[in-house]
């Protein structure tokens, strides 16, 4: 039941939302009030779940297991962290001070509504039981995303949406050749009693045929590679994520691309008994690692400081597949928090990026320096953030990154671990040589003062709080543990 | 059957050599009347009710709704700077008929049955020409033709290879063509503001 008032609310947030009945001052806390209700159903749910981790949910079309659980709660703090902090953004960004943009002005309605919708289909693509429904809804979350995408239609906005729908479009389309690949194998081997359902097809995996299930896993890893940004078809990541507002770059980074992965990890645990580990894992792993390696260089050369963070995003993406190719518990475990950790601190620095952009009226890195003195606390939250996504040891993502590297050298691939390593390297090279010129340095440009508000830096530094705290104590803290390991076995589910 | 294949085979190569957007939308719309009939076709087979929802679904959202917003959007749109190349249009033909060939190669590989063979190169070409008309042509309008052909491709597909997906999923893939369709109507309509043209070749900003 607590499901269906989960999916039921921002739908209804965002069709109130759309038809204007509520003044701006209303809209705002409907907006905070649709999403910390939701997350906390979110909440008593995974807690409930966690008491009995046995039992999946299965409701009409929905299947939530501990898997999804995991996935909602990573997709509802994001929401939560959008809510508390949508009211300060979009003033500041209907701040007449810039004329370059088109502002906010009237259309909070309209952004507020989009948003939900686009977070309502996020949860939409955990929560359903069939692989063909999850099709659709990842193709929904990028039509409702890329007007997100392009809400300002500024030129950049609008080349970066239709790029966006272009690409992942094509991409969605051969993962959902890739369904029907996949249909047919299960029309072949099992008829065609519940289609597409995936705990059916799970139990009944290894009666499918080898070559049809690797056909399928092909054209689905490449379609919704696509969508995760894994590196030759990533170039609409960049694009749409530097040029989206700073709220929806967040949720894209954030949630989005994670919520792919998830379709895919899904139907590999499909494919897996019959095409074998050697061959899903050898791709995993090396488009990850070739994801992380195409994005180092990007960011070294970079000059616009939301890209730099999209390409940053990248490379924990390219992390995220590897470390889910190894398929060993440790790995999908690190694995696993290291997309909630990311999500976290991501959507965190993606603010304060578009504080930042605020703040000095440009998003060239190399015109800003001097942040320390003209605006300090954004200039400490930045550090934070950059710090916390590089993966410094007290912060949350230090402990998932080092769980994963360490799984490589478990499964004995050494020398993939010290790629991987050397790449991070030059990742945190290339992202603290920006960072810190921003920081230092003496101010060289007209800054607009301190913009950051009292409440949305406790929301950010809440967010890195509950990233540290809960990657470090995760098996100390009631319930997270249970849901990791949990949601690692359904990701395991297929390796014999 | 066969002869609604050789009919589409004939609009789909017609396709690739309009380049004048209102005819382009009319062409789309014939290839979808054309699979919205085999659609019919292959579901009578499986009793009257999976055959014409289907149908019905592909006749109002492919064959009305789309072609409409597009003619639509073709008469509000302010197209200043023409392209025309001609000798774009000649190598996407010869894409076209090489896809063709492809399609019987891969199809004599995996099936045996001639009469499948023939709707399975259909359907592969359908999908390699919208992919190609993608990549080839400059202007928006005719981009998103490519990508209904791509996904009028795909559906094919499955029709054959499986007699449809499972209904819920189709009527969400309808539903998204449907939205894919209103949303790029809205960017581009909103690209003819801004860049007074459709040509996506002025969107070079963002590169790196």
């Amino acid at each position: 039941m607590e499901l269906y008032y989960i999916l039921g609310l921002p739908l209804l947030f965002a069709v109130v939302a759309v038809t204007g009945l509520l003044g701006l001052k209303l809209l705002h806390f409907a907006d905070r009030l649709t999403a910390t209700v939701v997350f906390g159903l979110i909440l008593h749910m995974a807690a409930e779940f966690a008491a009995h981790p046995h039992e999946p949910i299965r409701q009409g079309f929905f299947y939530v297991d501990s898997l999804s659980i995991w996935m909602l709660v990573i997709v509802g703090a994001l929401y939560l962290a959008f809510a508390w902090t949508s009211k300060a953004y979009l003033e500041r960004d209907t701040n007449i001070r810039y004329g370059y943009l088109r502002r906010f002005t009237h259309l909070e309605g309209r952004f507020y509504a989009l948003s939900h919708l686009f977070v309502w289909t996020m949860m939409l693509v955990v929560t359903v039981d069939s692989l063909g429904l999850m099709w659709v809804t990842i193709e929904a979350t990028t039509l409702v995303s890329a007007l997100l995408v392009a809400f300002k239609f500024t030129r950049t906005s609008l080349e970066a949406a239709w790029k966006y729908v272009m690409v992942c479009t094509v991409g969605i389309c051969l993962a959902l050749l890739g369904t029907i690949i996949l249909y047919y194998g299960q029309l072949q081997a099992m008829g065609d009693v519940l289609p597409l359902n995936w705990e059916f097809m799970k139990v009944h995996a290894d009666m499918l045929d080898h070559d049809v299930a690797k056909l399928a896993f092909c054209f689905l890893f490449v379609g919704y590679g696509t969508k995760i940004g894994l590196a030759p078809m990533h170039a609409w990541l960049p694009d749409a994520h530097s040029e989206a507002p700073a709220l929806t770059s967040g949720l894209l980074s954030g949630a989005l691309c994670i919520c792919a992965l998830y379709v895919l990890l899904r139907a590999t645990a499909i494919v897996m008994p019959v095409v074998g580990m050697d061959f899903i894992s050898s791709m995993y792993v090396g488009f990850g690692l070739l994801t992380i390696a195409l994005a180092v260089p990007f960011v070294v050369v970079q000059r616009d400081v939301k890209r730099m963070l999209a390409y940053s995003s990248m490379e924990n993406f390219g992390l995220l597949a590897a470390g889910f190719g190894l398929f060993m518990p440790l790995a999908a475990e690190a694995s696993l928090l290291h997309m909630f950790n990311h999500a976290l601190v991501k959507y965190m620095l993606f603010y304060t990026a578009g504080t930042i952009m605020e703040t000095y009226a440009t998003k060239n890195m190399m015109r800003i320096h001097g942040m320390m003195q003209q605006a300090p606390k954004t200039a400490m939250f930045w550090l934070l953030g950059i710090v916390g996504i590089l993966g410094m040891p007290p912060m949350g993502v230090f402990f998932s990154k080092f769980y994963i590297i360490a799984s490589f050298f478990q499964a004995h691939h050494p020398y993939l671990g010290i790629l991987a390593l050397v790449l991070l390297a030059g990742m945190l090279i290339g992202i603290l040589y920006h960072a810190m010129r921003m920081l230092g340095g003496k101010p060289t440009r007209k800054a607009a003062g301190e913009l950051m508000g009292r409440l949305d830096s406790c929301v950010l530094l809440l967010m890195l709080a509950v990233s540290g705290v809960v990657s470090a104590f995760a098996y100390e803290l009631p319930y997270v543990g249970t849901l990791l390991t949990e949601a690692a076995k359904v990701v395991m589910g297929g390796v014999q | 059957m066969e002869y609604l294949m050789v009919l589409l085979l004939f609009v789909v190569f017609l396709q690739t050599r309009v380049m004048e957007l209102r005819r382009s939308v009319i062409c789309l719309m014939v290839q979808s009347v054309i699979i919205a009939c085999a659609c019919l076709l292959s579901g009578l087979n499986h009793g009257l009710m999976h055959a014409l929802i289907p149908f019905a679904l592909t006749l109002g959202v492919k064959v009305l709704f789309i072609p409409m917003a597009m003619l639509k959007l073709i008469k509000r749109i302010t197209d200043e700077r023409e392209i025309f190349s001609d000798i774009n249009v000649n190598y996407s033909t010869m894409a076209a008929a090489a896809f063709l060939v492809f399609g019987y190669v891969l199809g004599s590989r995996f099936m045996l049955d001639p009469l499948a063979r023939d709707f399975f190169a259909a359907t592969i070409m359908m999908i390699m020409t919208g992919l190609a008309l993608m990549v080839m042509r400059k202007r928006a309008i005719l981009q998103m033709c490519g990508l209904i052909t791509l996904e009028n491709g795909i559906y094919l597909l499955g029709l054959i290879i499986t007699e449809g997906l499972p209904l819920v999923v189709e009527l969400g893939v309808f539903l998204d063509v449907l939205i894919a369709v209103v949303v790029l109507v809205i960017l581009t309509n909103r690209m003819s503001l801004s860049f007074m043209t459709t040509d996506t070749t002025v969107m070079r900003k963002l590169k790196g």
